[in-house]
């Protein structure tokens, strides 16, 4: 049975009478990477601080290979990292000088070594004389990646990694976390906004909403929770008439140029192209999508007219 | 305590020192500039006098001993203001770097400031009026570790507040030093303050030892009485302040980092 590395148990947390946490316990088990999803304001960052130590929860646990938090911070957070790309380093200092003072913060061996590694993983070999403030957006994401994974950590909690990076340089960094996770064994809990990212390395989501974990599964599980397909149509002729039985069976549809995109249930596709066929309306493409788990985030953040079950 | 962490914490700092021109300007501009305006305006005095010599002395080693004293408080507090507007405190803060390695390294980066805004002032003082300061801070060795402890719980009382209130009173770092200098009597004796501020002054550990400071050059003399006094304070606001401190930080991790913004 995998191992569990972090267990957060009843975990709540209160500013005035605003709740932004409420009773959230789940487990990160060793090797496995899962997803921390939510909107905006669902108190993914709050609980952060919280597994972090920077925030003292109004009740509940938190911890870390079997060890509580708020007991053994030190030594537990010799083991854990976090990269996040909302935060930096000091601007005045190379990145270079960064990861140096940062390897001095973490008891490791061959700090020399580790900082020269992490600055080839993160492509920083041309930038490491350039200071921080010199640096683009992209740039200092990866010098906060570098940072992360220099303590050569057991637990990472990562706030959207690939944020602010070019799609090659965002495919790389997914590839290599993927690499480190199998040879390494790490364990990381990881924040994105970029559905098909975390539907691509995630193994679980925890999906928060409202401060209260709401969903906690695989992403494709996640998504088969939507009794919903896309139908997309490159409508021929009659594209007004597709529009009115959608509206006449109060089916959500996007119409963009000659094509219809329809959401409806899969038992119902059949009878929806019958219904076209007896209409006489004629498409010359056809694809039906199954659910993802960027449906499965808008039905439960109520962005679409999906209902969705949200039991955990 | 590790002795990486506390250096991991001065390296920091000094990185960022060594490309700061407002951090170099701290330790040697604004020096250089008292102590021009300083020593211009205490030798004509001097000469206004008829010339008693120990005018510029007593003033520079006032400046001097100031000088200790603003820095070491204005540079252990500055750290983490430096680390909230470069958006590094969570960085630090999730690091296993204690409260207390964090406070040691800055102190110890601070001693490393004093020390060098201290002999650039002197060799600047024998540069620019032929004075060596050198054998009188000799004899003041006291007083200057006294002043040092008098800088420790300024700036703990600069970092809880900041931890408290967040940037918004970020300009304490500069102010509090300062609301204290007109009642440490820095330049002139104590019985020239108007008698409510000598009231004030009498709680003010450095006030003691700038008037102690002065009596050592005019006469040689250890006032004992003045220096307990100021080591007594010193201890009893030290003690205040790491309590103030220590709630401070339970108060930013029930609030949550955001509010420091």
């Amino acid at each position: 049975m995998p191992q569990s590395v972090l267990s957060v148990r009843n975990l709540s947390k209160t500013f005035g009478t605003f709740q932004a946490v409420k009773d959230v316990s789940f487990d990160l088990e060793q090797g496995k990477i899962v997803g921390f999803l939510g909107p905006n304001g669902a108190g993914k960052t709050t609980t952060i601080q919280m597994l972090l130590g920077l925030l003292i929860p109004t009740s509940g646990s938190i911890s870390y290979f079997g060890k509580d938090l708020y007991t053994f911070r030190q030594e537990i957070m010799e083991k854990v990292n976090f990269s996040s790309t909302y935060i930096s380093m000091p601007w005045r200092l190379t990145v270079k000088e960064c990861l140096t003072y940062t390897s001095l913060l973490y008891d490791m061996k061959n700090r020399r070594n580790r900082v020269g590694e992490v600055i080839e993983i993160f492509r920083l070999t041309e930038l490491q004389k350039k200071e921080v403030s010199q640096l683009s957006e992209g740039q200092r994401t990866r010098l906060m990646l570098a940072k992360g994974f220099i303590n050569n950590p057991e637990v990472l909690l990562l706030d959207e990694p690939t944020a602010s990076m070019d799609p090659e340089t965002a495919q790389y960094i997914r590839d290599f976390i993927q690499e480190y996770r199998k040879t390494h064994n790490i364990s990381i809990l990881f924040t994105s906004h970029n559905m098909p990212e975390v539907e691509d390395i995630c193994h679980d989501v925890i999906f928060i909403n409202g401060g209260e974990v709401i969903a906690h599964d695989t992403p494709d599980n996640l998504a088969r929770r939507l009794d919903i397909s896309h139908v997309s149509l490159t409508v021929k002729d009659g594209l007004k008439r597709v529009a009115a039985i959608c509206d006449d069976d109060k089916l959500p549809h996007i119409i963009n140029g000659r094509y219809i995109t329809v959401d409806l249930k899969e038992k119902a596709i059949p009878d929806f192209l019958k219904k076209l066929l007896e209409k006489g309306i004629e498409y010359t493409e056809i694809s039906i999508d199954k659910p993802n788990l960027e449906d499965f985030f808008l039905a439960v953040t109520g962005k679409n007219s999906v209902k969705v079950e949200t039991n955990i | 305590m590790k002795a990486h962490r506390l250096l991991a914490v001065v390296l920091r700092q000094l990185y960022a020192t060594r490309r700061s021109l407002d951090r170099l300007t701290d330790i040697f501009y604004w020096p250089a500039i008292d102590l021009a305006i300083w020593g211009l305006t205490s030798s004509y005095f001097q000469k206004l006098s008829g010339g008693q010599d120990h005018i510029v002395v007593t003033i520079l080693t006032g400046l001097v001993l100031w000088i200790i004293l603003y820095m070491a408080s204005n540079s252990i507090a500055i750290t983490i203001l430096a680390d909230l507007w470069d958006r590094n405190l969570m960085n630090v803060l999730v690091s296993p770097l204690s409260w207390t390695e964090w406070m040691a390294g800055n102190i110890l980066l601070s001693l490393i400031k004093v020390i060098l805004s201290f002999i650039f002032t002197l060799l600047l003082t024998l540069l620019l009026y032929k004075i060596s300061l050198f054998s009188t801070m000799g004899l003041l060795i006291p007083h200057i570790a006294l002043l040092i402890m008098t800088s420790w719980w300024i700036a703990f009382i600069i970092i809880g507040s900041i931890l408290r209130f967040g940037t918004r009173i970020q300009t304490l770092a500069w102010a509090l030093v300062a609301v204290i200098s007109p009642f440490s009597a820095i330049y002139y004796p104590l019985s020239s303050l108007p008698k409510f501020a000598q009231y004030i002054s009498y709680v003010i550990p450095s006030s003691y030892i700038f008037e102690s400071a002065r009596e050592v050059i005019a006469a040689g003399h250890y006032d004992t009485f003045k220096l307990g006094m100021c080591l007594g304070l010193n201890i009893i606001y030290l003690i205040l302040s790491l309590i103030y401190l220590k709630t401070s930080i339970d108060t930013a991790r029930t609030k949550g980092l955001a509010s420091l913004y």
